[in-house]
């Protein structure tokens, strides 16, 4: 029995009526596990799937769509990634070099059991240039309300988590990035692995075998709020949501510091994806579906849009750019640790 | 034997390449370590394809474009410069920033494209091989 349980599905299609993908093309996941199943096919379909994570959630026989479409990618070749691929490119590159790290400063704080990963940060400042985002701002943001709450944690050298070369079908690459960071990782004797990107979470938590825990940075941040009287409304991102079951502790933290936080028409398990998770599908029909997220964000009257994925925060920023689109769009797109950082400086 | 380095070269159509061929015609001599790819511009050339080179084991990426102001497209090579700089900075996290270049050469300096050439070659042989290529996959 594959992990997927893909041989229970008797075919009711509901991951198919569900799919965020249907709304603006013909994948069909249904489709793609009976080819499989039956014929021993490989599908378009397999590539175009956002990971999201909505249709296990549907399915009445629990099939794991999700460890289907990575069973299905493994060893093969998509040709048409987003960004030609440009970050799994310097993730397999960065797995193969001695002594390279995402990190540009390690720091060393004796006595902490606490560490902190901000993740490719600084390559997406350096490849994404154009789309009208500082990405560096959230790891200095996250340092500064990880100070403020008391923690001062250490940064360890660590090489990309591999959260994109695991869902574009790169498994060695991914195996010695895993290789690397885990001795990284225990050798280190933290107890806590802290980390503010929400796939860098997921990849973490689920598909390493790591002795600390690992925590997402939002549940540090209950105290951090400035009580600032704004509007705000939450994106969950489909790894920190449906993938990680975390809905609750942003907001919470949204809440603390005085925001008013209205919910979007899909929220929380429903809500609709950005579409470039892992960097795969950078396209119009992606971008279709960014458009509806932003309507939704835009009819519920918030001036400022919170999430904590850079791939949401880059393509939402990015298409919210473009200039039809910023006369339509009054709405800030932010991270939670950028916004709630900025805060915390006014005081 | 000696190592003789494989340098991924990419040329803009409109300068570059016609310096190539100038190089050529007048009989310069330069290094054959250079493997040529012509593109319409240096704006072309996406940082995946830079990083996809030295993933595969170039020991060198060269890119050669107009001069700035000359650009057939007007600001392509002005992109270029924005992305391969940028890649540049990536690179260097990676402890690669040297293996990396972009020059102007435009379609009448054939002398200066020898000399591009022979001088980027002579740098990559000091550094060595790619350690890309010592790496087994299946490790």
């Amino acid at each position: 029995m594959a992990a997927s349980n893909v041989q229970s599905c008797y075919q009711c299609g509901k991951c198919t009526s569900i799919c965020p993908m249907r709304r603006v093309s013909k994948t069909s996941p249904r489709s793609s596990i009976y080819n499989s199943n039956v014929y021993g096919l490989d599908t378009k379909d397999i590539w175009t799937c956002l990971t999201c994570g909505l249709c296990p959630q549907e399915c009445p026989q629990q099939v794991d769509f999700l460890s289907f479409v990575k069973e299905e990618r493994e060893g093969k070749k998509y040709e048409e990634i987003a960004h030609k691929g440009v970050f799994s490119e310097t993730a397999a590159l960065m797995s193969k070099l001695n002594g390279s790290s995402v990190v540009t400063q390690e720091q060393k704080s004796e006595n902490s059991n606490y560490a902190y990963f901000p993740g490719c940060v600084d390559f997406l400042d350096l490849f994404l240039h154009d789309v009208g985002v500082n990405f560096g701002e959230i790891a200095t943001s996250s340092m500064k309300l990880l100070n403020h709450a008391g923690i001062k944690p250490k940064i360890l050298p660590l090489k990309c988590c591999g959260h994109d070369v695991l869902w574009q079908g790169k498994k060695d690459v991914f195996d010695r990035l895993v290789k690397y960071n885990t001795k990284v990782i225990n050798d280190s004797g933290i107890e806590t692995l802290i980390l503010s990107c929400a796939e860098c979470y997921r990849t973490f938590a689920k598909d390493y075998n790591l002795k600390p825990k690992v925590v997402h940075i939002s549940e540090f941040l209950k105290g951090t709020g400035a009580n600032h009287k704004s509007t705000v409304t939450f994106h969950d991102p489909c790894r920190l949501g449906r993938h990680m079951g975390q809905y609750d502790a942003p907001r919470e933290a949204l809440k603390a510091s005085g925001a008013e936080l209205v919910e979007m028409a899909h929220n929380k398990g429903d809500a609709m994806c950005c579409g470039v998770s892992s960097f795969m599908n950078c396209n119009e029909q992606t971008k279709a579906m960014r458009v509806l997220r932003l309507d939704e964000a835009q009819a519920t009257g918030a001036k400022t849009m919170i999430t904590t994925c850079t791939k949401c925060l880059a393509h939402l920023n990015c298409l919210k750019n473009e200039k039809e689109a910023a006369k339509k769009y009054d709405i800030d797109i932010v991270d939670l640790t950028v916004y709630l950082a900025r805060q915390l400086e006014a005081k | 034997m000696s190592f003789e380095p494989n340098i991924l070269t990419f040329c803009c159509n409109w300068c570059s390449y016609a310096g190539a061929d100038l190089a050529g015609v007048s009989r310069f001599q330069y290094p054959a370590n250079i493997r040529i790819i012509r593109v319409m511009c240096s704006g072309r050339v996406e940082p995946a394809f830079i990083l996809e080179a030295l993933n595969d084991g170039a020991d060198g990426v060269l890119i050669t474009g107009c001069h700035i102001g000359d650009c057939h497209y007007i600001d392509g090579n002005k992109n270029a410069e924005i992305r391969i700089n940028n890649t540049k900075k990536a690179l260097a996290k990676l402890g690669f920033d040297k293996r990396l270049r972009l020059e102007w050469v435009s379609a009448s300096e054939g002398a200066r494209f020898a000399e591009v050439v022979k001088d980027f070659t002579e740098e990559i042989k000091k550094l060595g091989p790619n350690p890309v290529k010592e790496v087994k996959i299946n490790e």
